[in-house]
C-alpha cells in the first residue's frame, strides 16, 4: 500500500471537484438536469459492496469455492452500477434529452468522481490485522 | 489434483488466482448492466422523438429479457456442488436430481429468452420490413439477450475457478 500523505489528498479533492464541475457544467450549460444520474450512480456503486462484506461471515466460507457467495453478489451489483454510471449518458444521448457534450462531459466527469472514490478508499484502507 | 485433465491444455496458472475470480464476478455484472442498458436504449429510443415511425417497443420485446435474466438468476442460484451428490448420503432426498432439473429448467429459459429475442426481431422488424434506424431496436433485443447469456457463462465460469491449495487450505 502506498504511503499517502496530506498531498495524496489535496489530489484526490482536487480531481474530485474537477468530476464534479464537469458532470455540473454538463447539466447547467443546456439547462438539462438529467447528467446529474450519474452523480448518484456512482456515489451508490461501492455501497453493495460494502453493505456484502459486512453480512458475510466467516462460516460462509467453507462452501468449498474460498469466497462467500454474499460477497459475489454484491461484486455483481457494483459491477452492475458502475456500468451503469456509463451507459446512462449514452443512452441519454442516442435519444436526443441531452446533447452529445453533454454525454461526453458527465462520462469523464463520472469516471474521475469514480477513481477518486476508488482511490481513496484505496490509499486510506485500514490494515486489517486478523 | 490435476492426474484426471480430459483436455490437453491446461489452465493458465492466472485463472486460478482470487484476483481473476473477482475480477470475473465483477465482469459479469459489468456486462448484465450493459445487457439491460442496451435494451432500455431501444426502449427509450422507441418513445423518443427521433423515432417518427409507428413500430414501437412494447411488453412482447420486454419478455425475452426477462426471461433470460430469470434463467440467469436460476442458473446462478443453484449449489453447483449438489450437482456431483449422488453418494449414499444425498440419494434419500435426490438433492442431486433437484438440482439437475431446476438446472435445466434454467437453461431452458435463458435459450428461450434468446430464441424469443430472434423471434421478435424476424417476425417484428424483418418480416414487415421496417427500416433501419427502426430496426435497431430489434437488433439490440438480440444483443440484450446475447449479453445475459454471456453474462451468466462468465458467472458460471468465475465460480468455477478453483483457488490455489494454500487458500484451500484456511478455510
Amino acid at each position: 500500500m502506498p504511503h499517502a500523505g496530506l498531498k495524496t489528498i489535496i489530489a484526490l479533492s482536487f480531481v474530485l471537484a474537477v468530476g464534479f464541475l464537469l458532470v455540473i457544467l454538463s447539466c447547467a450549460l443546456w439547462h438539462n438536469y438529467h447528467p446529474l444520474l450519474v452523480v448518484a450512480t456512482y456515489v451508490i456503486a461501492p455501497i453493495p459492496n460494502w453493505v456484502c462484506g459486512h453480512c458475510a461471515n466467516p462460516d460462509d466460507f467453507v462452501d468449498g469455492s474460498g469466497t462467500a457467495v454474499v460477497v459475489d453478489l454484491g461484486r455483481f451489483c457494483t459491477g452492475f452500477l458502475v456500468v451503469m454510471g456509463i451507459a446512462l449518458p449514452i443512452i441519454l444521448a442516442h435519444s436526443d434529452l441531452i446533447s452529445v457534450g453533454a454525454m461526453a462531459m458527465s462520462v469523464v466527469g463520472g469516471l474521475l468522481i469514480y477513481g477518486t472514490i476508488i482511490s481513496f478508499g484505496m490509499f486510506f484502507q485500514e490494515e486489517q490485522e486478523f | 489434483m490435476s492426474d484426471d485433465r480430459l483436455w490437453k491444455f491446461r489452465k493458465p496458472a492466472w485463472m486460478n488466482s482470487a484476483a481473476a475470480r473477482t475480477a470475473g464476478v465483477y465482469g459479469s455484472g459489468g456486462l448484465f448492466s450493459l445487457a439491460f442498458y442496451t435494451f432500455l436504449d431501444s426502449a427509450i429510443w422507441s418513445k423518443s422523438s427521433l423515432n417518427g415511425s409507428d413500430v414501437h417497443v412494447t411488453f412482447i420485446d420486454w419478455l425475452p429479457l426477462i426471461f433470460s435474466s430469470l434463467g440467469m438468476l436460476i442458473i446462478n442460484s443453484v449449489e453447483k456442488a449438489r450437482l456431483a451428490d449422488d453418494s449414499w448420503s444425498y440419494s434419500g432426498s435426490g438433492v442431486a436430481w433437484k438440482a439437475r432439473v431446476v438446472l435445466f429448467l434454467g437453461f431452458a429459459a435463458l435459450a428461450g429468452g434468446m430464441a424469443g429475442g430472434v423471434t421478435v426481431f424476424v417476425l417484428k422488424y424483418v418480416v414487415p420490413g421496417v427500416g433501419m434506424p427502426m430496426m435497431g431496436m430489434g437488433i439490440e433485443n438480440v444483443v440484450a439477450n446475447a449479453l445475459v447469456g454471456s453474462s451468466s457463462v462468465v458467472l458460471w465460469t468465475a465460480q468455477r475457478l478453483s483457488l490455489p491449495q494454500e487458500t484451500k487450505l484456511i478455510r
